[in-house]
Order: C-alpha cells, then structure tokens, then sequence
C-alpha cells in the first residue's frame, strides 16, 4: 500500500464512520454529560436548569436508607431481575439440551417451544394479562382444578420468593405481580434456545465417547461435559440477561398500567425513572436515577466478569 | 435398553412442555373467535361454539386499525432504510478501511452496547424536541440514519469475511469506496443485510416505547401504541381484545416463518434441521 491508498483510505473511513460519530456524539455522549449535570439541578422543562449542589443525591440516599419509593424500585427491579434470568437460563439450558435428543416429533417441538419468544411484547402482555387474571384467567383455572389455591397475580403485592412480602393469612396465595412478570419471561424463552442449541451442537461428540468409556451416565455426562462446555454462552447471556432486565420497561408499564400497581409492588428502577421524568417533570431527579441506573449496569458487569474466571471453562487451542 | 428410556422420558418432558408453552397461543386464537355469550358462560370450554369471525372485523373498526397499520409501515419502511444505510457504511468503515484512531472507536462503540437506554433518555428526548421532531413520525426515524452499535458489530463480521481481493481489484478499477461498498460488498452480503433488516422491521413493529415518548397525537399512533389504547378502551370485551392482539402478532409470525432460515443462520448454521 502506498502513501495516497492510505491518504484515501483516511478520508473515506472517516467520512463513512461520520453518521455514526455524530450520533454518537449528539445522541450519546452529549446526553450522558448533560444528565450528569442536570443531576446537580433542579430543572422542571418549563424554566431552565437551576444548580442545586448535591440535593438530588440527598434525595436519592435518603430514600435509600429510609425505605422509601427508591428502595421499594431497586428491591422489585432486583426480584425481577434475579429470578428471570435463573428461570431463563435454567429452562434454556434444560429444554436445549432435550431438543438436542433425537426424539420424534423434534421439528414440532422446537417450532412450538420457540414460537412464544416472536410474539410482539405488546401481545403477549395483553394474553398474559388475561391468562393471570385472578377470577377469569386460564392459569388460576388450571391451579384449581389441580387443587391448588388460585393466585392474586397482577393484582397482587405478594412475591413467592419474598416471605415478608406474603399476607397474613394466605393459605398459599403467594404469586404476585412480579412472579407473573418472570413467567411471561420464561414463556419467551425461545431466543436463548437457539443460542444454547447451537452451542451444544457445537460440542465435540468425542467428549461424550470419552465419558461414556469412562462409565459416566447421562446425567454424569450433561453434568462434566455439557455444562462446563456451554458456560461460556451461559456467562454470556446471564450478563445480557441481567442488562437487559434491570432495564426491562415495556412489559413492566403495560401490565401495572404505567404506574407500577398494585401499589408499587412492579415500580422498577427504570419505571420510577421514567415516571419521576415524564409524570413528576423532575428532570433533576430523573438524571440522578439515570446514573444511578448506568451504574447499576457497570457494577453487574464488571462483578460478573470477575466471578467469570471462577466457573467459565474456557476451552484451551483446539 | 439404558439407551431408549431416557429418549422416551426426553420425549415425554417435551410433550409437557410444549404443550404448555403453545397452550396460550392456542387459547389466544380459540378465545378470540368467542362470542361474548360464550364467555360469561359456564362451565369453560376451549372450542369457540360458535366461530365468530366478526370479532375480527369489530376489533378493525373499533380502533383506527388502518391508520396505525400504515404508520407502522411508514415507521418500519424508514428504519429499515435507515439502518442498513448507515450501518453498512459505518461497518464498512471499520471492517475494511483503515483509518487513525478506528480501533479505539470501535472499542467505544462496542461499550455503547452496555449502556442502558435510560440513562441518555431525558436529554435525547429534549434533543429531539428541540430538533422540531417531537410528535412526528421522525423522531423514531431520524435516529435510525445515524446507526446502532449492535448492527454495526454484526455487519462488520460479515464484510471482514470478503477477500480482501476483490476490494483491490474494484480500487485497480477507479471504483470509490462507497463504490465498492455497493457493488461488491452489499451484493455478498445479502444474508446479513436480511438478518439487519429483518430484526430493526420487528423491532420497529413491536416498539412501545418510542411512541409513549414521542408521540402524542392519535393520527401517528402506529400499531403496538394504538393496539394499548384499545385495551384502556376496550378491556372489557376480551374477544375483541385478543382479535385485535393476533392481528398484531400474525405478520410477525408469518414473517419468521417464510425467513426463519434467513434469519437464523446468523445465530446458528447448523443442528437447527430438526
């Protein structure tokens, strides 16, 4: 390559990269910058931004330490997030690992366990509103018929997994609004179905030949082969998972009727946001929970990268 | 022996499974063709006694179905231009051209990917009021013309696929490089201009959230905006209600059904014949 292909390499890569840079710039970064410091204001969209000092973050910690409405959104949007991605990747990994089998029908099976994850999320949260409904909803039908007490659901402050969350007396009416959120998740699991089962394709059948000399069964066989060689698409998708959740807002806002009923029991930290910026026009405050949102992010990513060493298993030169 | 029982028992596992997982769908559809006789009705039954496939036709007229089918086609039409405009360009920038400073940017646009959508929300929404967009159908578009990360990062793993041989020949013969860009790189790289194209289309129909921000006036609604008003209107007539909700989900099925293979063969290339 000589002087001038590089010369006219320069000026096209930069004119082409250009569309992308200035969204970068004016949608991205400016943006960032711009909440870091509205942060500090207080600022209502009618009249301009009045600096304020630390008051947002006062707010922010008070609230915090107070058990107030910023607690309530991080302990839902930790519940939240927790549980759909163990229920995910758990559901993921075992259903992939069957639809690997060579079983009749596999075609259909596939098709069917993929299909829910296409459907549009306004859809699905329109069905499951229904489904979950307490009185008319399929699912309590089904609970009851199998003799087991019919569940509050979107109506519902409880949370199954959460004791102190649970009424005095409820005769094992425990699911709540979040539960029926992680439901809805696990439903759509489909698009990590085919992640995983290109990942267990992808396992040298060698590995199983080698086990299976060695006496191990299949269950010794999914344990030592196929999950330490699928860890490092399961690491992978529990970080999206994970970032994906805590900002997760669409479905959250149409099954609490965009205010995170009943009583707070799915206000989540990026519904709090929202609503703290477009219903209270509390920009000064809505920035303050915007970091504290985008740090949220970084802390689980860099956390999950740290702990990653401990259990990935990282193939060595194949 | 050892070996079939636990293919019968995987079989078995995946009867229950499936079953439950398509059970909504199936319920979704039946309830749908209900009349409303029949659903205050007791005891429950699954089959639509009889089909009433006026609900469909109700649930078109009860909400301005057309008009939001149209601006969702417009909504889909421009991103998708938009998008595989600017992020074949942009990729085309980082996968073949070489330029001072390209490594580190790409590293940056990779992080963007991690930054959550809410932490820029209240400024971009003041931006693109300002710009003059807001309740207009380019406030969602306009964005789109100047590329997504993840789209870029797909692109550009396909582009670094073609031999650097043809670029070289294309430059011996004079063409530019927006030049070979579209005449050598986008012709080979149908697949995964598909792919793109195929998932910002999706996106674009099933965006809620862009409209709740952005638009106001009813005449714009596209489709999964205007499909939750009808619910706060509608929500006691569940008949219609899921009319209007298979309606929306239809063209979206279909359209993975017809280009499943194209869109899949960007995730997996193999195991998915069944």
């Amino acid at each position: 390559m000589n002087g001038s292909t590089s010369k006219r390499e320069t000026y096209a890569g930069f004119l082409m990269v250009s569309p992308w840079f200035m969204g970068f710039a004016v949608l991205t970064v400016y943006p960032f910058l711009a909440s870091l410091y509205w942060s500090f204001c207080r600022y209502d969209l009618l009249s301009s931004p009045k600096w304020v000092g630390f008051a947002n973050y006062r707010r922010l910690g008070s609230e915090l330490l107070a058990g107030e409405t910023l607690a309530l959104a991080i302990g839902n949007t930790a519940y939240f997030a927790l549980l759909s991605v163990s229920f995910s990747v758990i559901m993921g990994v075992l259903l992939a690992v069957m639809l690997s089998v060579e079983v009749r029908g596999r075609a259909v099976f596939r098709t069917l366990c993929y299909l829910p994850s296409v459907v549009p999320i306004v859809a699905a949260a329109v069905l499951w509103i229904a489904l979950l409904d307490p009185q008319q909803g399929l699912v309590n039908g089904l609970l009851v018929k199998l003799g087991l007490p019919a569940q509050g659901w979107f109506h519902s402050t409880s949370s199954a997994l959460w004791p102190p969350s649970w009424p005095e007396d409820h005769a094992g009416r425990i699911l709540g609004s979040k539960d029926g959120l992680v439901l809805m998740g696990v439903w759509s699991v489909g698009n990590l179905l085919v992640i995983y089962l290109a990942a267990i394709v992808d396992i040298p059948p060698q590995l199983y030949e080698a086990a299976e000399l060695d006496g191990a069964n299949r269950l010794r066989q999914f344990w030592h082969v196929t999950l330490p060689m699928l860890s490092p698409v399961v690491f992978f998708n529990v970080v999206i998972g994970l970032i994906h959740s805590v900002q997760a807002f669409t479905q959250i806002y149409l099954v609490s009727d965009g205010q995170g009923d009943p009583a707070g029991a799915t206000l989540t930290l990026s519904l709090y946001l929202f609503l703290t910026a477009f219903k209270e026009l509390d920009m000064g405050y809505a920035s303050a929970l915007a970091w504290l949102l985008f740090l949220v992010v970084l802390l689980i990513t860099i956390w999950l990268f740290r702990i990653s060493q401990r259990w990935v298993h990282h193939q060595g030169a194949a | 022996m050892n070996k079939r029982y636990p293919v019968w028992w995987t079989f078995f596992t995946l009867l229950l499974v499936s079953s439950l997982m398509a059970a909504p769908l199936v319920w979704l559809v039946l309830t749908s063709l209900k009349t409303p006789e029949q659903l205050a009705s007791e005891p429950y039954s699954w089959w639509p006694r009889p089909f009433r496939w006026q609900n469909y036709a109700d649930a078109v007229n009860s909400i301005p179905f057309l008009r939001y089918l149209a601006n969702t086609l417009l909504l889909c039409a421009g991103n998708v231009l938009g998008t595989l405009f600017s992020c074949s360009m942009v990729a085309y920038a980082f996968a073949r051209l070489r330029w001072p400073g390209r490594d580190t940017l790409f590293a940056v646009l990779i992080a963007t990917m991690l930054l959550p959508w809410q932490a820029t929300m209240v400024p971009r929404f003041l931006i693109i009021r300002e710009l003059g967009l807001y309740d207009t159908l380019g406030a969602l578009i306009v964005p789109k013309f100047l590329g997504e990360a993840f789209y870029i990062f797909l692109l550009r793993q396909f582009f670094l696929t073609v031999p650097q041989s043809l670029i070289d020949a294309a430059r011996l013969d004079g063409c530019s490089e927006l030049g070979i860009l579209f005449r050598v790189m986008l012709p080979l790289c149908r697949p995964a201009l598909l792919t793109v194209g195929l998932l910002e289309f999706v996106a674009t129909w099933n965006d809620y959230g862009g409209p709740l921000l952005y638009l106001n006036d009813p005449e714009r609604f596209p489709l999964a905006y205007g499909l939750e008003q009808f619910i706060s209107s509608h929500s006691s007539e569940l008949n219609l209600l899921l009319a209007a909700a298979v309606l929306f989900t239809l063209p979206i099925v279909l359209l993975f059904a017809v280009l499943q293979r194209a869109f899949l063969s960007g995730m997996a290339t193999t195991g998915l014949k069944g």
